[in-house]
């Protein structure tokens, strides 16, 4: 490419000798604007993804931890405890950025992050390939399941072991918490392109391997290939009960849907009685519906007529108010409730806002979805 | 344990015998009201009682059902019942009212009014769907059983509206008939009052037209015959009919209770038009002009019981249902003083034998209902509403 630009050069440089000298140097600049190779050589091929050298990706390494030093000195903070987080929070105040969409704005991260993982050259000077199941195609693949069964054998080898000195122990590996890696997350181990049924077989190896009695020697490779699940109740914080005048329990709570708020106390030892903005329910809702979301946490936790509420809600519709209310009294009710229920209320999907809301109006169409008649002529 | 086997047995016999089930049944309503050591349970299933006179009934019936026959229905009821009971008799065949407080009360003022007074004025008043009109019929039914002459408007509403046909009045000159609804009426009068229509007289002659008069001295059978035969002159019948109710009935011959349901509708305001469009105000009908008269309390020897409504009333908000809301100042001046008898949604004991009812009409078919949670379900969603239980009920 770049000899073909020089050609191009010279040739400008040929007939342009007539005009003055300088015009010569703008005409040179104008020309190398508007003529490309890319418009000469029709050819040329799509070049797959860049490859980024070992050598390119250090020099990144390098800028990023100076880069990362002159930020520190920047924001007089102490480069040495300079971590990815504090990096963050600089650059969104020196780059302030009203895009929407978050991966779009700019970031300063680890050149390991940005750049995707690359395989190394396979082959070495001589052209022949290092790895001995390069031709495979598939070579990391077939290495891990070879590694794997080699770990079933050695673990079956110490269990004849223990048999033969009449030991009968028993290590399993604790599974619980944790799940197997997903393809996606086992092809950037690799750095190789999995197919489905390739990393089914993966799995059940592994599988295999956890059922044999003796695994626990393997447990650290075996936990390479699992992820931890957290549960998400523990981010939610549960408020403890308040006591009002007489010694009443009562749990505030809130919640949104659409365009409604509302706001909940929820009082212990009740009959069942609610208001809404002052109004019996029963006259608030008309619809059964709108009832019956309300009645949902308490029916769920099987509490329908121990207590009693009393709600504010602006703003939505009937059923908008309605699941507003919902979701600000299953919140309130967490706090007279064990850890375990609150747990189930989650799974239940009573404690989690609604993020559904009216779709916007797109130009050339009647409505969100509806577009204009079409006609054939 | 002797008691279980009694319901046992009651229960057995049910199945083959009615007669002797109903008297299990007293009979364990009498163990109960002894004092009797009955489990929750059994309490429960006491929701009917063969009292089927109202006269009888007492503070211990409260919340239990009491049948009326059906024979008796046609007769006492034909045009009384709220439309969905009526379909709810119709499924069930049978007609069960529920013994409730504010009919016990209003029962106890008519068994005690002293007929030399002016006529006590009742008014049945509470938030929509709680029974009123169910508590209206029920003293309208201890009426008819204690012979007194009934004079039951089943809704004050439907003369204010639905314009179908409006006629000027030959009688008044300012004044509007309405000939289908009063034709309908005097024919529904005139099966429940057969008996007092023949032994009624005329005090004065009335000419209908040129052709056609009733003389002084005739059955008021005569005057109802021509109401229903020329509808032309419906409305005017009606008017003659209440005026020779309301002279002859302080003469002692008989007892008049005057029944009207929606009493609001007679001083709020009516949708009708007149032909240039202009709104007809309530009191230039000939019907309801008459039936005001009626509602006043200028005459004695029986009693006025009134409800408010507000499910067929014209322009009022869905939340009102205090006399004074409803009836307007006008009509609130007119009839004041009144008693005023308040209509509260269920108690949890009416609520319960409403619900057992259901059960054993097997009215509820879902598999949960007859659960505690499927209790718990209904009683919240009704909110001990009558009408609410009933729509939901429907349902299942």
């Amino acid at each position: 490419m770049a000899v073909a630009v020089r050609r191009v050069l010279r040739a400008s440089r040929s007939w342009r000798a007539a005009l003055g000298g300088q015009e010569r140097w703008r005409a040179e600049t104008l020309r190398l604007i508007c003529t490309t190779t890319a418009v000469q050589k029709r050819n040329v091929p799509a070049s797959g993804p860049e490859k980024y050298t070992e050598a390119f990706i250090k020099k990144q390494i390098e800028e990023f931890n100076l880069g990362k030093r002159h930020l520190a000195n920047m924001m007089g903070e102490d480069p040495e405890t300079f971590t990815q987080e504090d990096i963050d929070k600089a650059i969104a105040y020196l780059f302030p950025s009203g895009l929407f969409e978050k991966r779009a704005r700019p970031v300063m991260k680890h050149p390991n992050d940005i750049f995707p993982k690359q395989r190394a050259m396979q082959w070495g000077e001589d052209h022949r390939p290092f790895h001995f199941l390069f031709y495979t195609g598939k070579q990391s693949f077939y290495s891990l399941m070879h590694e794997i069964y080699g770990k079933m054998l050695d673990i079956q080898k110490y269990q004849d072991q223990l048999k033969a000195q009449d030991l009968d122990e028993k290590k399993q590996i604790n599974l619980i918490g944790s799940r197997w890696l997903i393809k996606e997350e086992l092809e950037e181990m690799l750095v190789e392109k999995l197919s489905d049924h390739d990393y089914s077989l993966c799995i059940r190896l592994l599988e295999r391997l956890v059922t044999l009695p003796c695994c626990g020697i393997e447990e650290e490779y075996v936990l390479k290939f699992r992820k931890e699940l957290d549960t998400q109740l523990k981010k939610v914080v549960i408020e403890p009960l308040q006591y009002d005048d007489q010694g009443v329990a009562f749990s505030t709570g809130e919640g949104k849907r659409k365009t409604s708020r509302a706001t909940v106390i929820v009082y212990d030892n009740g009959n069942g009685k609610i208001t809404v903005n002052g109004i019996d329910y029963l006259h608030y809702f008309p619809v059964i519906q709108d009832r019956e979301q309300l009645m949902f946490p308490f029916q769920f936790l099987g509490r329908l007529g121990k207590h009693n509420m009393v709600c504010t809600v602006l703003g939505g519709g009937s059923s908008s108010q309605a699941g507003a209310i919902r979701l600000a009294s299953a919140r309130a009710l967490c706090s007279f409730v064990t850890e375990n229920e609150a747990e189930f209320m989650r799974q239940a999907g009573l404690l989690t806002y609604d993020p559904r809301n009216k779709e916007r109006k797109k130009p050339g169409q009647e409505g969100a979805r509806r577009k204009f008649t079409w006609k054939k002529r | 344990a002797v008691l279980n086997g009694i319901v046992r047995l009651s229960r057995a016999l049910s199945s083959l015998d009615p007669g002797c089930f109903l008297q299990a049944r007293a009979w364990l309503s009498a163990a109960a009201n002894q004092g009797a050591q009955i489990p929750e349970e059994r309490l429960r299933t006491i929701f009917r009682t063969h009292e089927s006179n109202p006269a009888n009934h007492s503070e211990q019936h409260e919340g239990q059902h009491y049948s009326i026959p059906l024979q008796e229905v046609k007769v006492v009821f034909p045009h009384g019942l709220p439309r969905r009971f009526q379909a709810q008799m119709k499924t069930f065949n049978e007609a069960c009212l529920m013994v409730r407080r504010p009919a016990l009360e209003l029962l106890g003022y008519l068994k005690s009014t002293n007929f030399a007074h002016p006529a006590v004025r009742y008014i049945i008043y509470g938030e929509k769907g709680t029974g009123k009109t169910m508590t209206l019929c029920h003293a309208v039914h201890y009426c008819a059983k204690q012979d007194w002459l009934v004079l039951h408007i089943p809704d004050a509403h439907l003369w204010v509206k639905n314009r179908t046909e409006l006629l000027p009045s030959s009688y008044h000159n300012e004044r509007f008939d309405q000939p289908l609804e009063a034709s309908t009426w005097l024919k529904n009068f005139k099966v429940s009052n057969e008996r007092f229509l023949k032994e009624i007289k005329t005090q004065r002659t009335y000419v209908w037209s040129k052709r056609e008069s009733t003389e002084m001295g005739s059955p008021l059978g005569e005057v109802v015959e021509q109401g229903v035969t020329r509808v032309k002159n419906a409305s005017d019948a009606v008017g003659v009919v209440l005026k020779e109710l309301k002279t002859q009935c302080p003469l002692g011959s008989f007892r008049l209770l005057v029944a009207v349901d929606g009493v609001n509708a007679l001083w709020g305001r009516s949708t009708l038009r007149k032909k240039d469009k202009s709104a007809i105000s309530p009191e230039e009908l000939t019907l309801v002009h008459n039936l005001r008269k009626m509602v006043m309390n200028d005459w004695n020897g029986g009693a006025i019981v009134t409800t408010l409504s507000q499910t067929g009333s014209l322009f009022k908000p869905r939340s009102a249902y205090l006399p004074h809301e409803l009836l307007g100042k006008e009509g609130f001046d007119t009839l004041d003083p009144f008693v005023p008898i308040q209509v509260p949604n269920y108690s949890q004991r009416e609520f319960e034998s409403c619900y057992q009812y259901y059960l054993d009409r097997k009215w509820l078919q879902h598999e949960k209902v007859g659960t505690e949670e499927g209790r718990e379900e209904l009683l919240f969603l009704s909110n001990s509403n009558p009408w609410q239980l009933e729509r939901i009920s429907a349902s299942l």
